[in-house]
């Protein structure tokens, strides 16, 4: 293959839906209506490659397949659709001139379709508005129709009514992407200008990348240069997901593929770079909008009990390999051992990269409580903080800054006492409330990211019975009254427990921690004092109460085998407790204490 | 009694009951007891058995336990006896102890049984609280102890042991101090009192890891402990050993051996021997033993020899156990510190002996002195 499309032939677009929307299930109908795979090859979620991804039923890494129809080459680009990765979103989008605005008829529009519908019209898209799973008994399309032609500005006849599962309307669809997606324009002539949009690592090839083609020709071999990273290498292979990997001679303008850039290494391939031809023919001007990845939520990784330190960091650096949004440096706790302290764009983020260590590497983990980015202001100086361990004592800096995002939330009105109520609750401002339709709301707030990352999700689902979405946008910094909560046993700080919080959350944060590790550290031959503290002052306090027995009651009848060898396995027990001061502590207790969490977490 | 450094014991094993106690984790069977004149004839027959090689051996204690080893007959206990002293080297003055149900004993088995020349009597009187009987799952009530005591004395047992347990599920501290003095009103010559251990392969241990049965609270069983310290003491027994109190004089020679690392010969189902750094059993299931016996085997199922580092661990946990203490020299530096400060071991002329409170952490103590 190689023979290059008319541009005016060429359609790129992506689908836009939320989570459960039937985005991957449209993809899979569109991939038999055009024939891009035989039958016999076919599976459900057909695009979606890592098991996490059909488990959950998300994409985490975006896909490109390209398919033809009556004469045009239709790239879809998939995109991620999670919150976490809304800079990778933008970038897809930028792949595209159209996007498939896809709203579940029965639940109509939720927050993430409604954040990412408005990054693909900022992006200058085309949209095609379609209802999926009309064939659904609770399917409203009437009133949804409404609702969306309202949020477009445009007529209810002009949205489409699909059926992904039965396949009702798809051919529709696919003619309305043709009729009105434009077609993709970029100057053959000029130097070679090529976004990556996606890069993942092969063990086999190297980091392969998503491209599409903005200006020039990108032949299947060439010397390219990466603009952002400055970086050189040889690509070894240009070709189209078709949806198997097909090499091609050369990608033109307006067309999408896949790269492989003859570099071992993702970071050097970022999301958002541009690919150019290396020496004299290199462009000038890279494509505009690329930035590094930022984490904005950190947490402590350490290897479980008994677990390999060395086996957590080669695990990191292979698992960075193909995830160049992650980020780590080594962290040592009193209480865990050696482990990391990691950066992650969100919480998915994290349970992404939690869930593939201990799946893709077999590794058991421990992770400490998620926490954000404070920035600590002194005189001239800024202090930028990820883990609490590094938090300045009171009285010894000007003020703290917390991120603040600009939060989204749509619900059903019954349930919008409900979500101010917590949002309220959570240090919320409110920005204002717009009704998309008389049963459905949607909620703007300035939220500190803190308290997202803390449990918010989850309580915004449970007290709107699972109704309401939520999305949100980095908004800036914001001065904060927050202080850091030590736990303290018998005096000396429990690292792991360290955490940084408003000081309205001190106090619960404190009781709730302090109680929980009364019920998880083993009596010792004297009290213990279980503390928190901001500073030096204690602002919660519970007593582990000295143990008075530990003694074998009977011991006679002549086993003294069986007595020796409940000695032995305590002595052994005992071996393996880890001191915090004077006190014994189960690394058990730390992990109980830290899991507790996780588990409310847990949907 | 501390002087007799080698010499030995010999206990002997009957597996069966009556019923099975809800907290009993011992070798012992309820309905067996039509092996039983099988099992008399294969214990004279393990007893010549193993004589030979503890011959020249001095035996100063002889331990009937169970089980319930009146079950057996008088004239089989008899028999018993009568093929040990002639089988081993029993002294004329041994300590010969047997353990009685209060339920399996009247005066003329009682009787029958000092006749046979069972000396010492060691009763399991358990508690004289109803509701803790019950809840230890026995079937006696208080009055047979009370009866089948008065019946030992009324035939001439002037050695009597009473075996309490404390801290089953709903008894209070002054139903244990009630349990005491009538203990003491019965004025018996040696008092064990054991706190209730839940052990998982047990009824009652079944039920604590359902939540149907609260499993003892171990501070209340801690100040029972002291209770029982207090109420004993005062009434003239010799704390001797963490569970164990006796009038002077009437500490049970054959457990001490256990406790002195004295050696002894075990016989009868799942019984326990040991000799120079060996320990060895027999097997347990009664039908085993039985099958073995028969063959003309020693029915022994598994042995091992201590290496010096159990044997170490070995003699501190014991010698702390009896009260006798080790010497500040086998604790390295610095180990026994904490203890001394926080008042759990005292040192007495170089010698390291636990406090009553202590004596309730011992296990504490052990690890805490032993550790490497």
């Amino acid at each position: 293959m190689g023979a290059l499309v008319d541009v005016s032939h060429i359609r790129n677009f992506c689908i836009v839906a939320h989570i459960d929307h039937g985005k991957s299930t449209l993809a899979d109908r569109l991939l038999e209506l055009t024939h891009a795979v035989a039958d016999r090859d076919m599976r459900a979620q057909y695009l979606d490659r890592m098991d996490l991804e059909r488990e959950r039923g998300i994409t985490i890494k975006a896909q490109a397949v390209r398919l033809t129809h009556e004469g045009y080459e239709l790239n879809l680009i998939d995109t991620p659709g999670h919150v976490d990765f809304t800079y990778e979103v933008s970038r897809s989008l930028e792949a595209c001139e159209g996007a498939v605005l896809l709203v579940d008829a029965a639940q109509g529009l939720e927050a993430q379709t409604l954040a990412n519908f408005h990054l693909a019209r900022d992006a200058g898209l085309t949209i095609v508005p379609a209802l999926n799973k009309i064939d659904l008994p609770a399917a409203e399309p009437d009133q949804r129709a409404k609702e969306l032609a309202d949020l477009l500005d445009r007529d209810p006849d002009d949205i489409l009514r699909i059926s992904a599962k039965t396949g009702e309307g798809v051919e529709q669809l696919l003619k309305s992407v043709i009729e009105h997606v434009p077609a993709p324009v970029g100057d053959p002539e000029a130097p070679l200008r090529a976004l990556v949009f996606d890069s993942m690592f092969d063990p086999y090839r190297g980091v392969i990348a998503s491209v599409r083609v903005k200006d020039g020709e990108l032949p299947s071999r060439a010397r390219i240069f990466l603009m952002a990273t400055g970086v050189e290498s040889d690509a070894e292979e240009a070709g189209v997901m078709a949806p198997e990997p097909l090499p091609v001679d050369v990608l033109g303008p307006g067309e999408v593929g896949y790269l492989v850039t003859g570099l071992k290494d993702v970071h050097q391939a970022k999301v958002g770079d541009t690919i150019t031809l290396a020496g004299k023919h290199a462009a000038t001007e890279p494509l505009p909008g690329y930035r590094e990845p930022k984490p904005m939520v950190w947490s402590g990784l350490f290897p479980n009990e008994g677990g390999d330190y060395s086996e957590l960091r080669e695990s990191l650096d292979r698992l960075k390999l193909s995830d160049s949004a992650l980020s780590y440096e080594p962290e040592t706790s009193q209480a865990l051992g050696f482990g990391f302290r990691a950066g992650f764009l969100g919480l998915l983020h994290m349970d992404i990269v939690k869930e593939r260590l201990e799946r893709e590497f077999d590794l058991e983990l421990i992770a400490t409580a998620p926490n954000v980015e404070f920035h600590v202001i002194r005189g001239e100086e800024t202090i930028v903080v990820h883990n609490p361990a590094e938090m300045p004592l009171p009285g010894t800096y000007d003020r703290v800054e917390e991120p603040i995002v600009f939060a989204t939330v749509i619900t059903p009105k019954e349930y919008l006492g409900a979500v101010l109520d917590l949002c309220q609750s959570r240090r919320g401002e409110l920005v204002n409330t717009t009704f998309l339709t008389p049963e459905r709301a949607e909620v703007h707030y300035m939220l500190p990211l803190a308290e997202i990352v803390f449990d918010f999700f989850d309580q915004l689902k449970s007290s709107t019975r699972g109704y309401a979405s939520l999305d949100y946008e980095p908004w800036g910094y914001q001065e904060s009254d927050v202080v850091r909560v030590d736990v303290l046993l018998h005096g000396e700080p429990v690292d792991a427990f360290s955490t940084i919080v408003h000081r309205s959350k001190a106090y619960p944060y404190g009781k709730k921690m302090t109680e929980r590790l009364r019920e998880l550290i083993p009596r010792q031959l004297f009290d213990v004092a279980i503390q928190a503290a901001i500073g030096s002052k204690i602002i919660a306090r519970e007593t582990v109460k000295a143990k008075r027995k530990d003694v074998l009651a009977k011991c006679y009848g002549g086993d003294i085998t069986r007595k020796r060898k409940l000695l032995e396995e305590q002595k052994k027990g005992k071996a393996r407790l880890r001191k915090v001061g004077r006190v014994d502590v189960p690394q058990e207790a730390f992990i109980a204490a830290l899991r507790a969490d996780e588990g409310a977490k847990k949907k | 009694m501390r002087g007799l450094l080698d010499a030995a014991g010999i206990y002997v094993h009957v597996p069966f009951c009556l019923t099975r106690c809800g907290y009993c984790d011992f070798n012992a069977y309820a309905g067996l007891d039509h092996l039983a004149s099988r099992y008399v004839a294969a214990l004279l027959r393990e007893a010549e058995l193993a004589a030979p090689a503890w011959e020249g051996e001095e035996i100063v204690s002889v331990f009937l336990g169970g089980g319930t080893p009146t079950t057996l007959e008088v004239a089989d206990l008899k028999a018993l006896l009568v093929r040990l002293r002639a089988s081993y080297a029993v002294t004329t003055d041994a300590e010969v102890t047997i353990e009685a149900n209060p339920d399996t004993v009247d005066e003329p088995k009682l009787a029958g049984l000092r006749e046979a020349g069972y000396s010492r009597l060691s009763m399991g009187a358990q508690s004289f609280d109803r509701s803790v009987l019950a809840a230890l799952e026995r079937v006696h009530q208080p009055e047979s102890v009370v009866k089948a005591f008065r019946a030992a004395r009324a035939v001439g047992y002037d050695n009597v042991n009473l075996d309490l347990i404390y801290g089953a599920a709903g008894e209070t501290v002054e139903s244990w101090e009630r349990t005491l003095e009538e203990a003491i009103g019965l004025s018996p010559e040696h008092v064990s009192a054991y706190a209730l251990t839940i052990e998982p392969a047990t009824a009652l241990g079944r039920q604590v890891s359902r939540g149907d049965t609260p499993a003892p609270d171990p501070d209340l069983q801690a100040e029972m402990f002291e209770t029982a310290c207090g109420l004993l003491g005062d009434a003239g027994y010799g704390h001797y050993e963490v569970s164990n109190w006796a009038k002077p004089g009437y500490e049970c020679r054959h457990n001490l051996g256990y406790w002195e690392r004295r050696p002894y010969v075990g016989l009868g189902a799942g019984a326990h021997a040991y000799r120079d750094g060996r320990r060895w059993w027999n097997v347990r299931p009664p039908e085993e033993y039985l099958s073995m016996v028969e063959r003309g085997e020693l029915p022994v199922g598994g042995s091992e020899e201590l290496e010096p580092a159990d044997a170490y661990l070995e003699e501190v946990f014991l010698r702390l156990r009896i009260l006798q203490g080790i010497p500040a020299s086998w604790v390295e530096d610095g180990r026994a510190d904490p203890y001394l400060e926080s008042g759990l071991l005292l040192d007495d002329d170089g010698n390291l002996i636990p406090t009553e409170r202590g004596m309730l952490l011992l296990n504490e103590l052990v690890l805490g002195l032993t550790a490497n």
